[in-house]
């Protein structure tokens, strides 16, 4: 492995910070101050970064502010109806030139000196061009530095910093893919106004590893269960499927066997979807060409995806994004989608789960946060910081499965494969040092064998 | 009760006085954990919201708050208030196991209409919660409240807060404004 990071004795190398064979992780990693400043510059300066929605900016000029790690960056729709990705730092003295966290506007006016900028990024004017510049300023060269890459899939819009970075189909993989999919197939996707953000003093990959967390449900969420806000089975259903993706994406959660899928299908065929809790789901995924898109695999997956590094894409309407904001502090972001043309049942279950269930006022989510800060705190202390963590549910207890399809993964039960394979993903990303390294690097999800 | 402006300074005053007194007895309730009688004072009918603030410019400050519809941090009817008051006693609700400790202080009040029997009621609150050995979270805002005259007391049959914070700067928030 590369020991381009230990510079000196008091640094820490990333590989000794998991071993994917046993399932040890240090806790450090949760603390450590040269640690997440690599972080932001080795995986959040190199990922696809997920932006917005396009149904956030129907209209030239709208606008949604984002992060990018630390940086901050502007999703703003041009004239000719593109998404640009545009550092919100004025090249003149790096001062902000959007203060709004979204709305519409014809340009970018820095408060400061009056730089102004085009919706592209371009600068367009600054006062005493020709009188205290004597004309010798190139405007082309002093625009916004835009995000390297803007792409988008079915919707979601995603930008990376890296040039060197795959194309997004690629970086999704079909893992990422699947994901979004998941909810892209449910119909036309339309995000509500409205993201609820808050703080939790919380490293970041804890408050995403809990995403993929099927352990803790029921004694951190207990109270929604005893209050039937939702049902035993759907919080805690034996049965569970894990997907891991190239790059660290992976879904982890409820997966049901093909014989009880098909069991599903003729109850949801025969006009029922209030057999079992995923029968809602499953009514979706039957229709014409969805089943196929979604896999052999896929198509009998609940679980939660994550699409590496931090968005969580939820099967109820929401998706959260967790921002880092120092090694002790993380945002979260919860957006909410809604489908065109859906029921109005469909609608109020969504409205309720969205805004009753997660989001910090949430009866399940507001039971969370402590549980990730005082993680945190164990990871701070001096003699606390140098002691292991297990993540070693469910190893070498598991086999990969593929299907005809090519989809491959675990059916199983509660398990910390995903976080695993999270962190291991993470080292990866980690000792690279460059896009071209990582993709040589990096290891490839297995289809077989023991996991 | 009439409208508001046909009354005389001393109804005025009575009835502000009135008022007054229910919201710093509702208020008490909740700092004394006294859940099961706040939600006897909460009429059937009950709306209880919190939209979004954003940051926005001051030319579309219009945006600066969700709509009704949109999304929210509480959009609650007394089905959903009831089971967070509920929540508290079943065991295992994290976020209020150890208690947290609050007081709410209510003030600035005015009486912005009087329609028969309800009175539309604006305020201003500080939520003040203190929980484990040194966490704090401090919460200001902008209450609308619409109280409802039953049986010689009020009921609180709307409640439409508006939090000067956008990006919410706490671990969650399981207490009740």
């Amino acid at each position: 492995m590369s020991e381009t990071i230990i510079a000196t004795d008091r640094r820490i190398n990333p590989a000794d910070c998991f071993d994917p064979d046993t399932g040890v992780l240090q806790r450090r990693i949760f603390s450590d101050q040269e640690i997440y400043r690599e972080e932001l510059r080795r995986i959040f300066g190199r990922a696809w970064n997920f932006m917005c929605h396009e149904s956030q900016l129907p209209a030239a000029g709208d606008f949604f502010m984002n992060w990018i790690g630390e940086d901050e960056v502007i999703a703003v729709r041009n004239r000719n109806g593109e998404i640009n990705v545009l550092l919100n730092s004025c090249p003149h003295r790096g001062n902000t030139v959007c203060r709004a966290e979204l709305g519409n506007t014809n340009s970018f006016f820095c408060s400061y000196h009056g730089w102004n900028f085009d919706l592209d990024g371009r600068l367009i004017g600054m006062p005493g061009e020709d009188q205290f510049y004597r004309g010798s300023v190139d405007k082309t060269a002093w625009g916004l530095t835009p995000a390297a890459k803007v792409e988008s899939y079915r919707g979601f819009v995603f930008a990376t910093l890296d040039p060197a970075a795959p194309d997004l189909k690629d970086y999704l993989g079909w893992v990422g893919r699947l994901g979004i999919d998941f909810i892209a197939s449910k119909g036309e996707i339309r995000f509500l106004d409205g993201v609820q953000k808050n703080r939790i003093q919380c490293n970041w990959k804890l408050a995403v590893d809990n995403l993929f967390d099927w352990y803790h449900v029921k004694v951190s969420h207990g109270t929604a269960l005893k209050l039937g806000v939702v049902g035993e089975e759907s919080m805690s259903p034996m049965e569970q499927m894990v997907v891991l993706g190239e790059y660290g994406h992976a879904i982890s959660g409820p997966g049901i066997s093909e014989a009880r899928y098909q069991e599903a299908v003729q109850r949801v065929s025969e006009g029922g979807e209030d057999g079992e809790w995923f029968d809602r789901e499953v009514a979706r995924r039957v229709q014409p060409g969805v089943a196929e898109q979604l896999g052999a695999l896929g198509k009998r997956s609940f679980g939660h995806p994550n699409i590496f590094p931090n968005l969580w894409v939820n099967l109820t309407p929401q998706l959260c994004l967790r921002i880092p904001r120092g090694p002790f502090e993380t945002e979260l972001w919860w957006f909410t989608y809604e489908v065109e043309g859906m029921s109005e049942k469909d609608r109020k279950f969504l409205q309720f789960m969205a805004n009753h269930i997660f989001g910090p006022a949430g009866l399940l989510e507001q039971d969370d946060g402590e549980n990730w800060s005082h993680s945190t705190r164990g990871a701070k202390g001096s003699f606390g910081q140098g002691l292991p963590l297990n993540y070693a549910m469910g190893l070498g207890a598991d086999q990969m499965q593929s299907a005809s399809d090519g989809q491959s993964g675990i059916e199983t039960v509660v398990s910390e494969h995903a976080q695993r394979w999270l962190y291991n993903s993470w080292q990866e990303w980690m000792l690279a040092d460059s896009w071209q390294d990582l993709m040589a690097s990096h290891a490839m999800p297995p289809t077989q064998g023991t996991i | 009760m009439g409208a508001y402006a046909d009354m005389t300074l001393q109804e005025q005053m009575l009835l502000k006085h009135e008022v007054e007194e229910f919201l710093f007895m509702e208020a008490d309730l909740l700092d004394s954990r006294r859940y099961d009688d706040w939600l006897a004072v909460l009429a059937d009918d009950i709306h209880y919201w919190m939209p979004i603030r954003r940051t926005t410019t001051a030319r579309e400050v219009e945006l600066e708050f969700t709509k009704p519809g949109g999304m929210a941090f509480f959009d609650d009817d007394k089905t959903v208030l009831t089971l967070r008051i509920q929540r508290l006693s079943v065991g295992r609700a994290w976020a209020e196991d150890p208690p947290s400790r609050t007081r709410r202080l209510v003030t600035n009040v005015r009486l912005l209409s009087v329609d028969g029997d309800e009175i539309n009621v604006g305020c201003n609150f500080k939520l003040y919660r203190t929980r484990l050995n040194s966490e704090e979270d401090s919460w200001i805002g902008r209450r609308e409240d619409l109280l409802r005259r039953v049986d010689g007391g009020f009921k609180l049959a709307r409640r439409h807060i508006f939090l000067e914070q956008t990006v919410i700067l706490s671990q969650n928030m399981s207490s009740l404004f």
